[in-house]
Protein backbone atom coordinates (compact mmCIF):
# COMPACT_ATOMS: atom_id res chain seq x y z
CA UNK A 1 0.00 0.00 0.00
CA UNK A 2 1.36 3.17 -0.90
CA UNK A 3 1.32 6.43 1.37
CA UNK A 4 -1.23 8.84 0.08
CA UNK A 5 -0.23 12.35 -1.26
CA UNK A 6 -0.26 14.81 1.94
CA UNK A 7 -0.52 12.27 4.65
CA UNK A 8 2.75 12.49 6.36
CA UNK A 9 3.21 15.46 8.09
CA UNK A 10 5.80 17.86 6.69
CA UNK A 11 8.60 16.59 9.04
CA UNK A 12 8.35 13.32 8.11
CA UNK A 13 8.29 13.85 4.15
CA UNK A 14 11.74 15.50 4.70
CA UNK A 15 13.19 12.93 7.23
CA UNK A 16 12.37 9.92 4.40
CA UNK A 17 13.31 11.91 1.05
CA UNK A 18 16.90 12.54 2.69
CA UNK A 19 17.16 8.61 3.56
CA UNK A 20 15.88 7.71 0.14
CA UNK A 21 17.80 10.32 -1.26
CA UNK A 22 21.45 8.75 0.04
CA UNK A 23 20.33 4.95 -0.97
CA UNK A 24 19.14 5.97 -5.03
CA UNK A 25 22.39 8.22 -5.58
CA UNK A 26 24.34 5.30 -4.38
CA UNK A 27 21.62 2.78 -6.69
CA UNK A 28 22.46 5.83 -9.60
CA UNK A 29 26.18 5.21 -8.77
CA UNK A 30 26.01 1.42 -9.19
CA UNK A 31 23.97 1.85 -12.62
CA UNK A 32 26.62 4.58 -13.96
CA UNK A 33 29.46 1.52 -13.46
CA UNK A 34 27.14 -1.49 -14.83
CA UNK A 35 26.20 1.12 -18.27
CA UNK A 36 29.76 1.99 -18.60
CA UNK A 37 30.92 -1.35 -18.87
CA UNK A 38 27.81 -2.56 -20.97
CA UNK A 39 26.45 0.61 -22.80
CA UNK A 40 23.50 -2.11 -23.68
CA UNK A 41 22.01 -2.71 -20.51
CA UNK A 42 20.38 0.58 -20.58
CA UNK A 43 17.41 -1.04 -22.70
CA UNK A 44 17.44 -4.07 -20.35
CA UNK A 45 16.81 -1.90 -17.07
CA UNK A 46 14.46 0.47 -18.86
CA UNK A 47 12.21 -2.48 -19.99
CA UNK A 48 12.61 -3.83 -16.37
CA UNK A 49 12.13 -0.79 -14.64
CA UNK A 50 8.46 -0.82 -17.71
CA UNK A 51 8.19 -4.44 -16.33
CA UNK A 52 7.62 -3.68 -12.56
CA UNK A 53 5.38 -0.72 -13.91
CA UNK A 54 3.13 -2.76 -15.42
CA UNK A 55 3.23 -5.54 -13.19
CA UNK A 56 1.57 -2.89 -10.21
CA UNK A 57 -0.97 -2.39 -12.59
CA UNK A 58 -2.28 -6.32 -12.66
CA UNK A 59 -4.62 -7.53 -10.20
CA UNK A 60 -3.76 -10.73 -8.01
CA UNK A 61 -6.79 -12.97 -7.14
CA UNK A 62 -6.11 -12.31 -3.07
CA UNK A 63 -8.24 -15.29 -0.95
CA UNK A 64 -9.59 -12.00 1.43
CA UNK A 65 -11.45 -10.47 -1.48
CA UNK A 66 -9.81 -7.32 -1.55
CA UNK A 67 -8.16 -7.40 -4.96
CA UNK A 68 -4.35 -5.93 -4.99
CA UNK A 69 -1.40 -6.02 -7.29
CA UNK A 70 2.17 -8.14 -7.20
CA UNK A 71 5.22 -5.51 -6.51
CA UNK A 72 7.29 -7.34 -8.30
CA UNK A 73 10.40 -5.75 -5.92
CA UNK A 74 11.38 -9.28 -4.94
CA UNK A 75 11.94 -10.49 -8.41
CA UNK A 76 13.55 -7.16 -9.37
CA UNK A 77 15.87 -7.48 -6.28
CA UNK A 78 16.73 -11.14 -6.89
CA UNK A 79 17.47 -10.73 -10.50
CA UNK A 80 19.41 -7.15 -10.49
CA UNK A 81 20.10 -6.59 -6.45
CA UNK A 82 19.03 -4.07 -4.21
CA UNK A 83 20.45 -0.82 -5.26
CA UNK A 84 19.39 -1.10 -9.18
CA UNK A 85 16.00 -2.11 -7.82
CA UNK A 86 15.79 1.23 -5.62
CA UNK A 87 16.14 3.43 -9.02
CA UNK A 88 14.03 1.69 -10.89
CA UNK A 89 11.44 1.98 -7.87
CA UNK A 90 12.15 5.06 -7.58
CA UNK A 91 11.24 5.91 -11.43
CA UNK A 92 8.31 3.46 -11.20
CA UNK A 93 6.60 5.07 -7.84
CA UNK A 94 7.18 8.50 -9.28
CA UNK A 95 5.28 7.03 -12.53
CA UNK A 96 2.61 5.59 -10.67
CA UNK A 97 2.02 8.96 -8.75
CA UNK A 98 1.47 11.00 -11.96
CA UNK A 99 -0.01 8.46 -14.30
CA UNK A 100 -2.56 6.85 -11.34
CA UNK A 101 -2.70 9.06 -8.69
CA UNK A 102 -0.97 6.01 -6.48
CA UNK A 103 1.44 7.52 -3.98
CA UNK A 104 2.15 10.45 -4.29
CA UNK A 105 4.63 13.46 -4.71
CA UNK A 106 5.01 14.57 -0.78
CA UNK A 107 5.65 10.95 -0.14
CA UNK A 108 7.52 9.82 -2.74
CA UNK A 109 10.53 9.29 -0.45
CA UNK A 110 8.71 7.38 2.22
CA UNK A 111 7.40 4.85 -0.14
CA UNK A 112 11.16 5.25 -1.70
CA UNK A 113 12.12 3.84 1.64
CA UNK A 114 9.54 0.94 2.28
CA UNK A 115 9.31 -0.42 -1.67
CA UNK A 116 12.30 0.56 -3.24
CA UNK A 117 14.78 0.01 -0.32
CA UNK A 118 13.36 -2.13 2.42
CA UNK A 119 11.09 -4.64 0.85
CA UNK A 120 13.83 -5.15 -2.01
CA UNK A 121 17.57 -5.36 0.75
CA UNK A 122 14.92 -7.84 2.62
CA UNK A 123 14.34 -10.24 -0.58
CA UNK A 124 17.77 -9.69 -1.77
CA UNK A 125 19.37 -11.03 1.55
CA UNK A 126 16.92 -13.96 1.82
CA UNK A 127 17.02 -15.13 -1.68
CA UNK A 128 21.21 -14.53 -1.22
CA UNK A 129 21.06 -16.43 2.18
CA UNK A 130 18.77 -19.28 0.94
CA UNK A 131 20.74 -19.99 -2.08
CA UNK A 132 24.18 -19.96 -0.26
CA UNK A 133 22.72 -22.56 2.10
CA UNK A 134 22.17 -24.87 -1.06
CA UNK A 135 18.03 -24.31 -0.78
CA UNK A 136 16.45 -24.71 -4.62
CA UNK A 137 16.38 -21.18 -5.85
CA UNK A 138 12.74 -21.87 -6.29
CA UNK A 139 11.75 -22.25 -3.05
CA UNK A 140 14.14 -19.17 -1.93
CA UNK A 141 12.09 -16.86 -4.58
CA UNK A 142 8.96 -17.63 -2.99
CA UNK A 143 10.53 -16.48 0.50
CA UNK A 144 12.45 -13.79 -1.06
CA UNK A 145 8.96 -12.37 -2.28
CA UNK A 146 7.21 -13.27 0.18
CA UNK A 147 9.07 -11.60 3.32
CA UNK A 148 9.93 -9.05 0.54
CA UNK A 149 6.28 -8.03 0.41
CA UNK A 150 5.83 -8.47 4.26
CA UNK A 151 8.49 -6.05 4.98
CA UNK A 152 7.42 -3.95 3.03
CA UNK A 153 4.25 -3.52 5.03
CA UNK A 154 6.20 -3.16 8.25
CA UNK A 155 8.06 -0.39 7.11
CA UNK A 156 5.19 1.78 6.00
CA UNK A 157 3.83 0.69 9.53
CA UNK A 158 7.19 1.92 11.27
CA UNK A 159 6.53 5.17 8.88
CA UNK A 160 2.96 5.51 10.05
CA UNK A 161 3.73 4.85 13.77
CA UNK A 162 6.20 7.09 13.90
CA UNK A 163 3.74 9.78 11.88
CA UNK A 164 1.04 9.24 14.22
CA UNK A 165 2.69 7.81 17.73
CA UNK A 166 -0.21 8.19 19.38
CA UNK A 167 -1.22 7.30 22.51
CA UNK A 168 2.76 5.59 22.04
CA UNK A 169 4.89 4.47 19.01
CA UNK A 170 4.89 1.44 20.55
CA UNK A 171 0.88 0.70 20.46
CA UNK A 172 0.46 2.95 17.20
CA UNK A 173 3.02 0.47 16.00
CA UNK A 174 1.29 -2.53 16.71
CA UNK A 175 -2.13 -1.56 15.87
CA UNK A 176 -0.49 -0.79 12.52
CA UNK A 177 0.78 -4.25 12.29
CA UNK A 178 -2.71 -5.83 12.83
CA UNK A 179 -4.12 -4.32 10.32
CA UNK A 180 -2.02 -4.72 7.68
CA UNK A 181 -1.40 -8.31 8.95
CA UNK A 182 -5.02 -9.40 7.83
CA UNK A 183 -4.86 -7.83 4.75
CA UNK A 184 -1.16 -8.10 4.03
CA UNK A 185 -0.52 -11.32 4.69
CA UNK A 186 -2.03 -13.63 1.74
CA UNK A 187 -1.27 -11.18 -0.73
CA UNK A 188 2.36 -11.73 0.40
CA UNK A 189 1.37 -14.90 -0.26
CA UNK A 190 -0.33 -14.73 -3.19
CA UNK A 191 3.07 -12.88 -4.47
CA UNK A 192 5.33 -15.56 -3.68
CA UNK A 193 3.22 -18.31 -5.15
CA UNK A 194 3.41 -15.96 -8.17
CA UNK A 195 6.59 -15.26 -8.24
CA UNK A 196 7.46 -19.08 -7.73
CA UNK A 197 5.17 -19.83 -11.44
CA UNK A 198 7.07 -16.82 -13.26
CA UNK A 199 10.53 -18.04 -11.84
CA UNK A 200 9.72 -21.66 -13.25
CA UNK A 201 9.23 -20.63 -16.41
CA UNK A 202 12.29 -18.79 -16.57
CA UNK A 203 14.66 -20.82 -15.35
CA UNK A 204 12.71 -23.52 -18.10
CA UNK A 205 13.17 -20.69 -21.17
CA UNK A 206 16.03 -18.47 -19.93
CA UNK A 207 18.85 -20.32 -17.66
CA UNK A 208 21.68 -18.68 -19.63
CA UNK A 209 20.21 -15.28 -18.89
CA UNK A 210 19.72 -16.30 -14.98
CA UNK A 211 23.08 -17.17 -14.76
CA UNK A 212 24.77 -14.09 -16.63
CA UNK A 213 22.89 -12.05 -14.35
CA UNK A 214 23.81 -14.37 -11.41
CA UNK A 215 20.82 -15.05 -10.01
CA UNK A 216 20.71 -18.71 -9.55
CA UNK A 217 21.47 -21.02 -6.72
CA UNK A 218 25.04 -22.36 -7.16
CA UNK A 219 24.02 -25.90 -7.23
CA UNK A 220 21.65 -24.81 -10.46
CA UNK A 221 24.23 -22.93 -12.50
CA UNK B 1 -8.57 3.20 -20.48
CA UNK B 2 -6.49 2.38 -17.45
CA UNK B 3 -4.17 5.94 -18.39
CA UNK B 4 -6.96 8.08 -18.74
CA UNK B 5 -4.71 10.48 -17.09
CA UNK B 6 -2.26 10.47 -19.77
CA UNK B 7 -4.35 11.14 -22.00
CA UNK B 8 -5.84 13.73 -20.73
CA UNK B 9 -2.60 15.17 -19.61
CA UNK B 10 -2.24 15.54 -23.74
CA UNK B 11 -5.32 16.99 -23.92
CA UNK B 12 -6.40 19.81 -22.38
CA UNK B 13 -5.91 24.15 -21.72
CA UNK B 14 -3.03 24.12 -19.80
CA UNK B 15 -0.42 21.29 -21.42
CA UNK B 16 1.86 23.79 -23.55
CA UNK B 17 1.62 25.65 -20.59
CA UNK B 18 5.29 26.15 -18.89
CA UNK B 19 5.73 23.20 -17.29
CA UNK B 20 8.40 24.81 -15.16
CA UNK B 21 5.94 26.90 -13.88
CA UNK B 22 3.58 24.32 -13.15
CA UNK B 23 6.37 21.93 -11.58
CA UNK B 24 7.27 24.94 -9.05
CA UNK B 25 3.95 25.72 -8.24
CA UNK B 26 2.85 22.56 -7.39
CA UNK B 27 5.89 21.64 -5.62
CA UNK B 28 5.30 25.21 -3.38
CA UNK B 29 1.86 24.71 -2.81
CA UNK B 30 2.36 21.04 -1.48
CA UNK B 31 5.06 22.32 1.06
CA UNK B 32 3.35 25.53 2.06
CA UNK B 33 -0.12 23.42 2.26
CA UNK B 34 1.94 20.95 4.58
CA UNK B 35 3.39 23.53 6.64
CA UNK B 36 0.95 25.47 7.39
CA UNK B 37 -0.97 22.34 8.32
CA UNK B 38 -4.35 24.53 8.61
CA UNK B 39 -7.83 23.40 8.54
CA UNK B 40 -8.83 26.60 6.21
CA UNK B 41 -5.86 26.85 4.23
CA UNK B 42 -6.65 23.43 2.75
CA UNK B 43 -10.22 23.98 2.44
CA UNK B 44 -9.03 27.04 0.67
CA UNK B 45 -6.64 25.19 -1.80
CA UNK B 46 -9.07 22.42 -2.37
CA UNK B 47 -11.66 24.63 -3.90
CA UNK B 48 -8.93 27.15 -5.51
CA UNK B 49 -7.02 23.98 -7.46
CA UNK B 50 -10.78 22.32 -8.03
CA UNK B 51 -11.81 25.43 -10.43
CA UNK B 52 -8.20 25.55 -11.70
CA UNK B 53 -8.69 22.11 -13.25
CA UNK B 54 -12.28 22.26 -13.73
CA UNK B 55 -12.49 26.08 -15.16
CA UNK B 56 -8.74 26.63 -16.49
CA UNK B 57 -7.53 23.38 -18.00
CA UNK B 58 -11.38 22.66 -18.84
CA UNK B 59 -11.18 18.82 -17.92
CA UNK B 60 -14.54 17.08 -17.25
CA UNK B 61 -16.17 16.94 -13.78
CA UNK B 62 -16.02 13.17 -14.45
CA UNK B 63 -12.41 12.18 -15.18
CA UNK B 64 -11.62 14.81 -12.39
CA UNK B 65 -14.01 12.82 -9.74
CA UNK B 66 -12.08 9.54 -11.30
CA UNK B 67 -8.86 10.79 -10.02
CA UNK B 68 -10.32 11.48 -6.99
CA UNK B 69 -12.55 9.08 -5.72
CA UNK B 70 -10.28 6.05 -5.43
CA UNK B 71 -7.39 8.25 -2.79
CA UNK B 72 -10.78 9.56 -1.09
CA UNK B 73 -12.16 6.06 -0.64
CA UNK B 74 -8.81 4.98 1.05
CA UNK B 75 -8.56 8.20 2.91
CA UNK B 76 -12.11 7.66 4.23
CA UNK B 77 -11.01 4.41 5.61
CA UNK B 78 -7.80 5.25 7.24
CA UNK B 79 -9.39 8.43 9.19
CA UNK B 80 -11.93 6.32 10.43
CA UNK B 81 -9.26 3.95 11.57
CA UNK B 82 -7.29 6.71 12.84
CA UNK B 83 -10.20 8.59 14.45
CA UNK B 84 -11.05 5.36 16.51
CA UNK B 85 -8.10 3.80 17.96
CA UNK B 86 -5.77 6.09 18.38
CA UNK B 87 -4.84 8.81 20.47
CA UNK B 88 -5.24 9.26 24.54
CA UNK B 89 -6.57 12.12 26.64
CA UNK B 90 -9.99 13.13 27.19
CA UNK B 91 -13.14 10.87 25.42
CA UNK B 92 -14.92 13.11 24.01
CA UNK B 93 -17.54 10.45 22.38
CA UNK B 94 -17.98 6.50 23.80
CA UNK B 95 -19.56 4.28 20.78
CA UNK B 96 -20.14 1.54 23.60
CA UNK B 97 -18.67 -1.15 21.47
CA UNK B 98 -15.63 -3.03 23.06
CA UNK B 99 -14.88 0.16 24.98
CA UNK B 100 -13.75 1.64 21.61
CA UNK B 101 -13.69 5.93 22.03
CA UNK B 102 -12.87 8.96 20.30
CA UNK B 103 -10.54 10.95 22.37
CA UNK B 104 -9.36 14.80 21.90
CA UNK B 105 -6.28 13.38 20.10
CA UNK B 106 -7.68 11.04 17.69
CA UNK B 107 -10.40 13.52 16.77
CA UNK B 108 -7.43 15.81 16.00
CA UNK B 109 -5.47 13.60 14.00
CA UNK B 110 -8.31 12.13 12.19
CA UNK B 111 -9.41 15.83 11.24
CA UNK B 112 -5.72 16.65 10.64
CA UNK B 113 -4.90 14.34 8.18
CA UNK B 114 -8.14 14.29 6.54
CA UNK B 115 -7.87 17.68 5.28
CA UNK B 116 -4.35 17.64 4.66
CA UNK B 117 -4.82 15.36 2.37
CA UNK B 118 -7.46 16.52 0.86
CA UNK B 119 -5.95 19.59 0.71
CA UNK B 120 -3.01 17.88 -1.25
CA UNK B 121 -4.71 15.95 -3.69
CA UNK B 122 -6.01 18.47 -6.27
CA UNK B 123 -2.60 19.55 -6.11
CA UNK B 124 -1.12 16.34 -7.62
CA UNK B 125 -3.69 16.40 -9.99
CA UNK B 126 -3.21 19.38 -10.99
CA UNK B 127 0.23 18.73 -12.06
CA UNK B 128 -0.74 15.19 -12.81
CA UNK B 129 -3.76 15.94 -15.43
CA UNK B 130 -2.62 18.82 -16.93
CA UNK B 131 1.27 17.93 -17.41
CA UNK B 132 2.65 14.89 -19.75
CA UNK B 133 5.54 12.94 -18.47
CA UNK B 134 7.88 13.65 -20.92
CA UNK B 135 7.57 17.45 -19.84
CA UNK B 136 7.97 16.77 -16.30
CA UNK B 137 11.37 14.55 -17.17
CA UNK B 138 12.47 17.40 -19.32
CA UNK B 139 12.41 19.72 -16.53
CA UNK B 140 13.68 17.73 -14.10
CA UNK B 141 16.65 16.91 -16.09
CA UNK B 142 17.13 21.16 -16.43
CA UNK B 143 17.06 20.40 -12.36
CA UNK B 144 20.39 18.71 -12.40
CA UNK B 145 18.39 15.18 -12.13
CA UNK B 146 21.39 12.75 -13.18
CA UNK B 147 20.99 12.35 -17.08
CA UNK B 148 21.03 8.21 -16.90
CA UNK B 149 18.42 8.24 -14.63
CA UNK B 150 15.75 10.41 -17.16
CA UNK B 151 16.82 8.08 -20.30
CA UNK B 152 15.59 5.20 -18.51
CA UNK B 153 12.54 7.08 -17.43
CA UNK B 154 12.04 8.02 -20.25
CA UNK B 155 12.80 4.88 -22.24
CA UNK B 156 10.79 3.48 -19.73
CA UNK B 157 7.73 5.36 -20.62
CA UNK B 158 7.83 4.50 -23.89
CA UNK B 159 7.68 0.28 -23.22
CA UNK B 160 4.76 0.65 -20.89
CA UNK B 161 2.72 1.51 -23.09
CA UNK B 162 3.42 -1.58 -25.58
CA UNK B 163 3.67 -3.85 -22.59
CA UNK B 164 -0.20 -2.88 -21.65
CA UNK B 165 -1.50 -3.18 -25.08
CA UNK B 166 0.37 -6.59 -25.44
CA UNK B 167 -1.38 -7.51 -22.06
CA UNK B 168 -4.66 -6.48 -22.71
CA UNK B 169 -4.36 -9.13 -25.82
CA UNK B 170 -3.06 -11.87 -23.85
CA UNK B 171 -5.75 -11.59 -20.47
CA UNK B 172 -8.49 -11.47 -23.29
CA UNK B 173 -7.15 -14.61 -24.86
CA UNK B 174 -6.63 -16.13 -21.56
CA UNK B 175 -9.99 -15.20 -20.66
CA UNK B 176 -11.73 -16.30 -23.71
CA UNK B 177 -10.32 -19.78 -22.94
CA UNK B 178 -11.48 -19.48 -19.09
CA UNK B 179 -8.30 -18.65 -17.84
CA UNK B 180 -9.77 -16.57 -14.76
CA UNK B 181 -12.33 -19.20 -14.45
CA UNK B 182 -11.06 -20.69 -10.66
CA UNK B 183 -8.26 -19.15 -8.47
CA UNK B 184 -5.63 -21.73 -9.17
CA UNK B 185 -6.20 -21.31 -12.70
CA UNK B 186 -5.84 -17.39 -12.01
CA UNK B 187 -2.25 -18.06 -10.84
CA UNK B 188 -1.57 -20.14 -13.08
CA UNK B 189 -2.62 -18.00 -16.15
CA UNK B 190 -1.41 -14.51 -14.21
CA UNK B 191 1.81 -16.57 -13.78
CA UNK B 192 2.47 -17.85 -17.21
CA UNK B 193 1.43 -13.79 -18.68
CA UNK B 194 4.04 -12.29 -16.32
CA UNK B 195 6.66 -14.29 -17.38
CA UNK B 196 5.64 -14.28 -21.25
CA UNK B 197 5.61 -10.23 -20.83
CA UNK B 198 9.44 -10.32 -18.54
CA UNK B 199 10.77 -12.46 -21.67
CA UNK B 200 9.18 -10.48 -24.49
CA UNK B 201 10.71 -7.61 -22.64
CA UNK B 202 13.85 -9.10 -22.62
CA UNK B 203 13.68 -9.06 -26.79
CA UNK B 204 11.90 -5.89 -27.00
CA UNK B 205 14.94 -4.50 -24.92
CA UNK B 206 17.37 -5.99 -27.72
CA UNK B 207 15.49 -4.56 -30.48
CA UNK B 208 15.30 -1.11 -28.74
CA UNK B 209 19.07 -1.18 -28.34
CA UNK B 210 19.80 -1.78 -31.65
CA UNK B 211 17.23 0.54 -32.85
CA UNK B 212 18.95 2.99 -30.91
CA UNK B 213 22.09 2.23 -31.94
CA UNK B 214 21.82 2.00 -35.59
CA UNK B 215 20.61 6.04 -35.27
CA UNK B 216 23.52 6.89 -33.45
CA UNK B 217 22.35 6.75 -29.95
CA UNK B 218 25.54 7.76 -27.78
CA UNK B 219 23.45 8.13 -24.42
CA UNK B 220 21.21 11.43 -25.08
CA UNK B 221 17.61 12.18 -26.43
CA UNK B 222 17.78 15.22 -27.79
CA UNK B 223 14.04 16.85 -27.55
CA UNK B 224 13.23 19.38 -29.83
CA UNK B 225 11.35 21.88 -28.18
CA UNK B 226 8.28 24.07 -30.65
CA UNK B 227 8.49 27.47 -30.44
CA UNK B 228 5.62 28.84 -28.93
Amino acid sequence: MHIMEGYLPLNWCIIWFVISFIVVAFGLYQIKKIVDETPESKALLAVSGAFMFVLSSLKLPSVTGSCSHPCGNGLGAALFGPAVTAVLATIVLLFQAILLAHGGLTTLGANIFSMGIVGPLAAWLVYKGLTKANISSTIAIFFAAFLGDLLTYVATSFQLALAFPAPSFGSALTKFLVIFAVTQVPLAIGEGLLTVIIWDRLKAYKPKLLDKLGALAPNEA
Amino acid sequence: MKFDMDYIAHNNELTEFNPYVKLFLTIILLIVTLALDNLYFDVFIFVVMSIVILAIAKISFRSYFKFLTIPMAFLVITCIFLLFFFGKGEVIYETGILGIVVTNDSFHYAVYTFMRVLGCLPILGFLALTTPISKILHCLRSLKIPKIMIEIALLMYNVIFIFLNEIDTMQKAQNSRLGYHSYWTSFKSLGALVSTIFLRSLDKSETLQHSLDSRGYTGELPIYEPRK
